[in-house]
């Protein structure tokens, strides 16, 4: 767990680089794609309900959003973290994915 | 549920925390990151160029043929205006007038975009002599922005699109045609509160004016897109194109004194 945590900080610290540095310069309409905001939403998605690895993930990567940003830190983290839960709650409820569960 | 409950209560107080000391703590990953968002950057800008010239090569050679007739007539007019300039210095030594003097500026290059909104960052900061609300511009003189926040080796760069900003501008040309620039974000301008009775044209060059003093006179801003005027209201608008392009751009020079 402490391995995965640590592999993901690295992970989304790079793509925050790549995110205001690289992807700046292949914007549509002036709009840049959330390469954070979309790996955490897809791996919640394909994470199994009762994991909750994908809540410190996503808290991880609103830190390095807020720090690459000129918002107060902890904007991005609660935005992404409660995105999450919201997630995680409504795949448990609503949805079942067979594979997914094996 | 407990356990994330505690989690995000742990969290939140920890961020409240954070925000005390935001700017070391930027500040901190700024030193470290600086190096490879620089080399993240000019990938960018390369592979920018690289691909924006397979997929508009059938338009280039239109452009280059444009651009070409464009630069002979700007060689001519360069030197009319070098001519007019010798005249109005030996003018103002004549009159014993104060002569124009040119920008005290400090070079710098741009690392990174802000994720959401409309700033910069540059490689420059307090050590180097930058304080905050320094205008920012290309080797051009091309208005990009103003200093918002300063580090110790890095600042943030508020661009002219932002929400926040506002400046007294002017139509190249037409002194008494004069408004103010406001930001609408995503590097979209709005020249507002202009007289209706000033003619404004798609085209006209915005240059910056001496008015309000936030930012030196003549400095290059956009280029008019769409004019809104109306009989109902007061003043008129008008969309502005900048003429700055933070993908198609590295350098920066800060004007230290004006």
């Amino acid at each position: 767990m402490i391995r995965n945590t640590l592999i993901f900080i690295v992970i989304f610290y790079f793509l925050a680089l790549i995110q205001t540095s690289f992807m700046v310069h292949f914007s549509i309409w002036g709009l840049v794609p959330n390469l954070i905001l979309f790996l955490v939403i897809i791996w919640n998605i394909l994470e199994k309900s009762k994991n909750n690895f994908g809540i410190y993930q996503a808290a991880a990567g609103g830190f390095f959003l807020d720090i690459f940003s000129n918002r107060l830190i902890g904007f991005n983290v609660i935005i992404l973290v409660f995105s999450v839960i919201i997630i995680k709650l409504f795949l448990k409820s609503y949805v079942r994915i067979p594979f997914l569960e094996k | 549920m407990r356990k994330i409950l505690f989690f995000i209560v742990i969290i939140i107080l920890i961020f409240s925390l954070l925000n005390f000391f935001k700017k070391e703590a930027r500040s901190f990953f700024y030193s470290f990151s600086a190096p490879i968002q620089k080399f993240f950057w000019r990938i960018g800008e390369k592979s920018s160029n690289f691909l924006s010239a397979i997929f508009k090569a059938t338009d280039l050679k239109k452009e280059k043929d444009e651009l070409e007739f464009e630069n002979q007539e700007l060689i001519i007019r360069v030197a009319e205006l070098n001519k007019l300039k010798e005249e109005n210095k030996s003018l103002k030594q004549a009159l014993n007038l104060e002569l124009d003097k040119d920008f005290k500026l400090a070079f710098a290059q741009i690392i990174s975009k802000d994720i959401s909104q409309d700033f910069i960052l540059i490689n420059k900061g307090n050590q180097d002599g930058i304080l905050e609300n320094m205008p920012v511009i290309t080797e051009q003189k091309v208005l990009i922005g103003r200093i918002s926040e300063t580090y110790k080796n890095f600042s943030k760069v508020m661009l002219i699109s932002h929400k926040e900003s506002s400046f007294d501008a002017k139509i190249l040309n037409q002194e008494q045609c004069s408004g103010v620039i406001r930001g609408l974000g995503n590097f979209n301008l709005l020249f507002d509160f202009i007289s209706l009775e000033n003619e404004v044209h798609p085209g006209d060059i915005i240059l910056t004016s001496c008015l309000g003093g936030i930012f030196p006179e003549n400095l290059l801003v956009g280029e008019v897109k769409k004019v809104k005027k109306s009989d109902l209201e007061s003043f008129q608008q008008a969309e502005i194109e900048p003429i700055f392009n933070i993908s198609k751009s590295s350098n920066v020079f800060i004007i230290l004194e004006f």
